[in-house]
């Protein structure tokens, strides 16, 4: 099993769109879905951080890091940052937007 | 101009080595603090999994629901919470609906295995057949998740698009590659009738998520492919064995499973893209149980007739 708390609120169906499209073989399409992955994961632990304090940056990080698939994780961050979840929803919807700019 | 395969992964590597370079830089001390701990973020699924792995190892429950979600009723007290009358006349098929209604989380998430175990009874005893969750040890990152539709696959070199139907089930189209476990025949003269069937009925599943499967590829690899899955829609309680023939779909699509045309038009109908459904195991070592929908609604069961009118 693999998850990490934020994966509900990715939905980037038009990426896989293209990347279906072009892809000549699983493991090209398996390596686009990682930078893709990764990309998403820079993205929002950059968005959290940015809406962070600061003085709470390092207890978040020492959650994250000892179960990076809880959910009560989102919980925890809205209790600091209330709209945290849309803030985060947003910053996928740019990116989303952003990089089918960029590969279209 | 269309952007080819190349052009595709150099743009992404290129926008993946900008947000990366832009995090690194407004974040110093986030980044020195995950190398401290030895994580890079681009390998954050593969820390995700040793850690739930090592949880499932311990007994502990990391993926248990959390506490204010009930788990769910046994089959036998869904039964008995149904009123009498509500169930004269009711078909398997609207039972079985009405059943998981009430038995499943509203929200997609990953089932326990004591929840599993009590759909494994529901499906024996209103579709009929032997399904499971974990079966020889094996199981699914979810069997409770989103499928999306998938194009077709091609059979052998030289197949092509008409060859798979007509009408309103070629609309999605052929997949330009090849499903994860290659062609299904090496010619077209080599495509029998249940390599027919394994491609028209299959789906897909995130085996390249599953936690061990570059330390077991080999043998996952093998066990995985074509093994039958018994796929049901949860709102309409429309039913198929489908066969695992393809690996995905990408975790950040916000879907878990795939299936082909023929399963989503059977599942859903021609508009059918996004669905949720349960998706375990058919237990069918003599391989008897035949690929394509399943119409429950015909069989007669003792359990079942009981609350027929």
């Amino acid at each position: 099993m693999s998850k990490i708390f934020y994966d509900h609120l990715i939905s980037f169906t038009e990426i896989e769109v293209q990347i279906d499209r072009v892809a000549v073989n699983k493991e090209e399409k398996e390596e686009m879905w990682h930078l893709v992955d990764e990309i998403i994961h820079h993205k929002v632990l950059g968005c959290i951080l940015d809406s962070l304090s600061k003085k709470d940056h390092q207890a978040f990080l020492e959650k994250f890091h000892a179960t990076p698939h809880d959910e009560s994780l989102l919980e925890y961050l809205k209790e600091k940052v209330s709209d945290i979840e849309d803030k985060i929803k947003l910053e996928l919807k740019k990116l989303s937007k952003s990089i089918l700019k960029e590969i279209s | 101009m269309r952007t080819s395969s190349d052009e595709l992964r150099n743009k992404l590597k290129l926008k993946n080595f900008e947000v990366k370079r832009k995090f690194a830089k407004k974040h110093p001390s986030a980044l020195a603090f995950l190398k401290e701990k030895g994580l890079d973020l681009g390998s954050i699924r593969k820390h995700s999994a040793k850690i739930i792995g090592a949880g499932a190892l311990t007994g502990t429950l990391l993926l248990a629901p959390p506490i204010e979600i009930p788990s769910l009723p046994n089959p036998s007290e869904v039964i008995e919470k149904i009123k009498l009358d509500e169930l004269v006349g009711l078909s398997p098929q609207e039972f079985l609906v009405s059943a998981l209604n009430q038995f499943l989380p509203g929200k997609v998430r990953p089932l326990i295995r004591d929840e599993e175990k009590k759909l494994e009874q529901l499906f024996q005893s209103t579709i009929n057949i032997s399904v499971k969750g974990t079966l020889e040890g094996e199981h699914l990152n979810t069997t409770y998740g989103y499928i999306g539709a998938e194009q077709h696959l091609r059979r052998y070199p030289g197949d092509t698009l008409t060859a798979h139907g007509s009408g309103v089930i070629l609309q999605e189209g052929m997949a330009p590659g090849l499903g994860a476990w290659g062609y299904f025949a090496s010619s077209k003269t080599d495509l029998t009738p249940d390599l027919e069937e394994t491609e028209k009925w299959y789906a897909v599943v995130q085996t390249l998520y599953l936690p061990d499967w570059e330390k077991r590829l080999p043998y996952l690899r093998n066990w995985y492919k074509y093994r039958k899955v018994l796929i049901i829609d949860v709102e309409n309680g429309n039913a198929v064995v489908a066969s695992i023939a393809d690996s995905g779909p990408a975790i950040w699509t916000g879907k878990n499973f795939g299936g082909s045309p023929e399963v989503m038009y059977y599942l859903g109908g021609p508009r059918y893209k996004k669905g949720k459904v349960l998706l375990f195991f058919v237990d069918d070592p003599e391989n008897k149980i035949p690929l394509g929908p399943v119409e429950y609604n015909e069989i007669n069961l003792p359990e079942i007739s009981l609350f027929k009118s």
